[in-house]
């Protein structure tokens, strides 16, 4: 029984080990943050990446980067130049790798996300929130998205969110609404106090923006 | 003219005399005070104290107005192109004369539409505190090289 317990543990250790290690060994800590100790670096912190994505995205992510930022990382000092020529393209990773590097993305976490209400929009509510997105708050200006007719667009400055509904945790895009600086010091993007229920009704409507809306 | 007249007369004459001198004896005639005078004597209004420019508001443009104003303030950020109303130029000076402090004060607190403009521009009342905001609008002054009209 106690060498079980002892094969088990020590599976568990190699286990944790690997998955952190898989991070290091891609050196994924050159341009990512992926503790709270070091300091934010040319990429997105993926300190919370846990908290932040969903591992599906993450995996078809890692095998095909796509652009999520067109103007490039906040700071990069190239970012206000608008240029895309000479970005660093994010690797893509053999399909022996994702699963381990998904499983160790998704447990960097901390605390504090908020439990979003997941229950769906009516039409109506849709169509409020879709107005509030793009003229109360004007969150259009900086993010891409979908408009009435399946069409991208949209500023560039921040992140696309066309496809954030498969991208993000609805929890995560809660608790960056209500509270960015848990996750981000100082971003680029204005900070809202929302009622709980616009809170809620926003977080849903950009859960439905997914790329197979396209038209 | 009757003997109660003659005696009106003379009373009349008399008061105009005595009193009149009497009166000028008490109150002398006070002249108003010169320009310089006043100036020497009332302290100024004081003025409301204008919001500085300081590296800081300079460093506060680029992080958050320059994403669609432009690092140079000329409407050209890189969001500029893919918006529906293009983002103010703030060194074009015939718009912005137009508007007052008071005005592009709180289109940077509440946001575009609460002046009647764009939608486009987001309120930062809830990022930016109101020195800040002050401090901004002195800037797109500085870049516009205009006052209000």
């Amino acid at each position: 029984m106690k060498n079980l317990a002892i094969l088990i543990l020590s599976g568990l250790l190699l286990s944790a080990n690997a998955s952190a290690g898989i991070l290091e060994d891609r050196n994924c800590g050159s341009c990512h943050r992926l503790n709270t100790e070091e300091t934010s670096l040319t990429a997105p912190d993926l300190h919370y990446a846990g908290n932040k994505f969903q591992p599906e995205w993450l995996k078809q992510f890692l095998k095909k980067p796509e652009v999520i930022r067109p103007a490039g990382f906040i700071n990069d000092p190239e970012f206000l130049q608008g240029s895309t020529e000479n970005r660093p393209v994010h690797p893509s990773f053999p399909e022996e790798d994702l699963n381990c590097l998904v499983e160790s993305l998704m447990s960097l976490k901390i605390p504090g996300s908020t439990p979003a209400p997941t229950e769906p929009l009516s039409k109506g509510q849709q169509a409020k929130i879709k107005y509030q997105f793009e003229r109360t708050f004007g969150c259009i200006s900086c993010h891409q998205s979908l408009n009435l007719a399946g069409k991208v667009r949209g500023g560039i400055s921040g992140p696309s969110l066309v496809n954030a509904g498969n991208r993000l945790q609805a929890d995560w895009i809660a608790d960056w609404l209500s509270s960015p600086e848990t996750y981000l010091a100082k971003g680029r993007m204005p900070r809202y106090k929302m009622d709980p229920a616009t809170l809620g009704q926003f977080t849903r409507f950009i859960m439905t923006l997914k790329k197979e809306n396209i038209k | 003219m009757t003997m109660n007249q003659k005696i009106l007369l003379a009373g009349i004459i008399f008061l105009l005399i005595t009193g009149c001198g009497q009166n000028e004896q008490a109150t002398p005639v006070v002249k108003p005070p010169t320009q310089q005078e006043v100036r020497e004597t009332v302290p100024p209004t004081p003025q409301p104290k204008l919001a500085q420019v300081t590296a800081e508001t300079r460093q506060t443009y680029q992080w958050y107005c320059a994403q669609c104003h432009g690092i140079n303030g000329k409407g050209d950020g890189i969001n500029a192109k893919f918006l529906t109303v293009p983002p103010r130029n703030h060194t074009k000076a015939e718009y912005l004369e137009t508007r007052t402090d008071e005005q592009l004060f709180e289109a940077i607190k509440f946001g575009g539409l609460s002046t009647g403009r764009a939608p486009c521009m987001p309120a930062w009342g809830h990022t930016l505190d109101e020195d800040t905001i002050h401090s901004l609008v002195q800037y797109i002054r500085e870049l516009c090289q205009c006052e209000a009209l």
